[in-house]
């Protein structure tokens, strides 16, 4: 087919992408995303049930949360039964956690990890922006020759690995800073929980999840999924480790702070070529033009 | 026991839910048809089509569904205590297990009521579950047929589960979900089918017309006809009428074709008269005179100038620009008297014609740009 033809294509198809995101944006500027609705408050873990050796992983670690509806004053005490958003792998009594869900309706509770979480629902208009830019860097790219497609995708790539390589720095610089002041602890394998799918051809792969429980130096019970590699992950239950956490977040450990501290020397060195090989093909790209 | 059952009309069966089944169905066999029949003929706007229609229609459809959505998720689920009456295992292969369980569910405001439904569980939790054992379940108000077991209920409900004791209640009502009609599942399907076969009879004579040359063009029943065919062409001879079908990549301005297509049709010795000739870029077709009857303007088709018709059709296309694809098509006949050879050229530019006279000079000339 004649090539010219594609470029019929390329109206609608920026048309779309480009409305959709227009209307993505204007909707978070007038507060109105799903994201901004929605209602974030801090809650409660007021009982952490010890997860049953052999059980399912994916439910997460049994909890009792409380949390108060900002709107209303009403306290609510809920558990993280079923679909509960995100998968509760650290708990402690006390352990403040997020809790989010549409404004109005606290019974549609959902947990967060992180509870200083928040968009502002920029993603889908960001995605619609992008597939609307690919669409004529595509086409340029099959007019003008292949430096136009390095130039147009890598170009803007390394742009932004350059904006955030100084944070990307400034973050690991923290995690290994709090490697180094972490406080260690005995700690036990208390259960290794278990989950077996069988897919359509019969095949059946199973997953270990050995459960961590250990003491802080302040007194708090962590119970925590060890979802790194363990060796032996099938027989851990009942052997005694010594657990490296980060006093101000116990929710940060490690079995072994030299791995830790080797692995985020190896994510950096990985995150700055990936940004050299990414800047380069742009450069190519601009020059073979 | 006394059971009654009570169970909400079939939702699905309302004309709109077999209306809305059957332009799924069509959508959905439209747009596999679109895509298999537009990659068979080369057809890019067919196949994209294909794509882009689903993708309208499957967002149409969630931005319906909205509402209802919106709706059902604003309610607010009951919790209450059930009795397991019966548990059954439905197969075991993965550590979660689909568990069928009966449960008769006691609210605290409203009366008992028997319900079925399948949970999974996981095998090491599955002790925990016993008929005549006490659960806690949750489920929406208006839909009670959608009841949950709550595997880890609030500590007040835990206790009040652990110190309940559930009696057998002795008569109480049964719901289940509305049953998927009948009607809406042929609905779908019904949509389906006719939706393959209107794109499929759509584009009929792409698919059929192209490489299967056998096909036959449709002749006049009543007169015996013959029917021959080589690899590049196809002719068909009736008493009424003779067409000559060329074969892909060939053009009756070709050198020599249409005489050659021509002597095919009159083969047989008598020398038949026609009415009218007609020659476009592959198909010739030639209507012959009724025997018998000497009043009708009739002519020798074999006396026709086919050697300037190439001349004539580059004639007329001069008028529209040089470059442009263009189409044409050539008519002879004498009805008005003397015979004339009609060429009309096609293209982006517009239409033009030219008349000219049995030995092939030009008579008139006619353009109409757009």
């Amino acid at each position: 087919m004649d090539w010219m033809d594609w470029h019929g294509y390329l109206v609608p198809w920026c048309g779309v992408f480009g409305a959709a995101a227009l209307v993505g944006y204007g909707r978070s500027l007038a507060g109105m995303t799903r994201a901004q609705r929605t209602v974030r408050v801090r809650g409660r873990i007021e009982r952490v049930d010890e997860p049953r050796h052999g059980s399912s992983p994916e439910d997460g670690i049994g909890v009792v949360v409380s949390f108060q509806d900002p709107a209303t004053g009403q306290e609510f005490t809920v558990t993280n039964d079923g679909e509960r958003g995100e998968r509760i792998r650290v708990a402690w009594t006390g352990r403040e956690i997020g809790v989010r869900y549409p404004r109005g309706r606290p019974h549609a509770y959902r947990f967060v990890n992180d509870p200083s979480e928040g968009g502002r629902g920029l993603g889908w208009p960001t995605f619609a922006l992008l597939l609307c830019y690919a669409g004529p860097v595509t086409v340029l790219a099959i007019d003008r020759g292949w430096p136009w497609a390095l130039l147009g995708f890598c170009g803007p790539w390394a742009l932004s690995g350059a904006y955030h390589l100084p944070g990307n720095i400034r973050d690991r610089n923290r995690r290994l800073d709090r490697l180094a002041a972490m406080a260690a602890v005995p700690g036990r394998f208390v259960a290794v929980l278990k989950s077996v799918t069988v897919d359509d051809d019969g095949y059946t792969s199973s997953r270990l999840v050995p459960v961590l429980a250990f003491t802080t130096l302040d007194g708090r019970a962590v119970t925590a999924y060890y979802e790194s590699n363990l060796p032996d992950a099938a027989g851990a239950r009942g052997l005694d480790v010594t657990i490296h956490y980060a006093p101000d977040d116990p929710a940060v450990f490690v079995l072994d702070v030299e791995a830790g501290r080797r692995s985020w020397k190896l994510d950096m060195a990985v995150n700055a070529v990936g940004l050299l090989v990414v800047a380069t093909a742009a450069v190519v790209g601009a020059v073979k033009l | 026991m006394t059971t009654t059952t009570h169970t909400p009309p079939a939702t699905h069966n309302t004309p709109v839910a077999c209306a809305r089944g059957f332009l799924t169905g069509g959508v959905v066999g439209a747009s596999l048809a679109a895509l298999v029949v537009g990659t068979v003929v080369e057809n890019a706007p067919l196949f994209v089509a294909g794509l882009v229609v689903p993708t309208v229609y499957g967002l149409l459809l969630f931005l319906a569904g909205m509402p209802r959505r919106a709706r059902e998720a604003a309610v607010v689920h009951r919790t209450a205590l059930a009795r397991i009456e019966s548990l059954e295992a439905v197969r075991g292969e993965s550590s979660d297990v689909p568990v069928r369980f009966e449960l008769t569910v006691v609210p605290d405001d409203g009366p008992a009521f028997r319900v079925g439904t399948t949970q999974d569980i996981n095998l090491v939790d599955l002790p925990d579950y016993r008929p005549r054992g006490v659960v806690v379940v949750e489920y929406p108000p208006d839909r009670p047929w959608r009841v949950r077991i709550v595997k880890r209920p609030t500590p007040p409900w835990e206790k009040r589960a652990a110190s309940a004791h559930l009696e057998p209640v002795s008569a109480t009502t049964t719901v289940a979900a509305p049953p998927e009609g009948c009607a809406f599942g042929f609905a779908v399907l019904l949509g389906l089918l006719l939706g393959a076969a209107a794109v499929v009879l759509l584009f009929r004579a792409d698919l059929f017309g192209r490489d299967d040359s056998a096909q036959p063009p449709p002749s006049v029943p009543s007169a015996s006809s013959s029917t021959s065919s080589t690899a590049s062409s196809t002719t068909v001879v009736t008493s009424a009428s003779g067409t000559v079908t060329l074969g892909a990549g060939q053009s009756f301005l070709d050198k020599g074709e249409l005489g050659r297509a021509v002597d095919t049709l009159t083969k047989g010795g008598d020398a038949r008269q026609a009415l009218t000739v007609v020659v476009g870029e592959r198909l010739l077709s030639v209507v012959f005179a009724p025997t018998g009857a000497p009043q009708t303007p009739a002519f020798d088709p074999r006396a026709l100038p086919y050697d300037r018709f190439p001349a004539l059709v580059d004639e007329a296309a001069t008028a529209l620009g040089a470059g442009s694809p263009q189409t044409w098509q050539i008519t002879a006949e004498r009805l008005t008297g003397s015979l004339v050879i009609r060429v009309v050229v096609t293209g982006p530019g517009g239409t033009a014609s030219l008349e000219a006279d049995g030995r092939g000079d030009v008579v008139r000339r006619a353009g109409t740009a757009r």
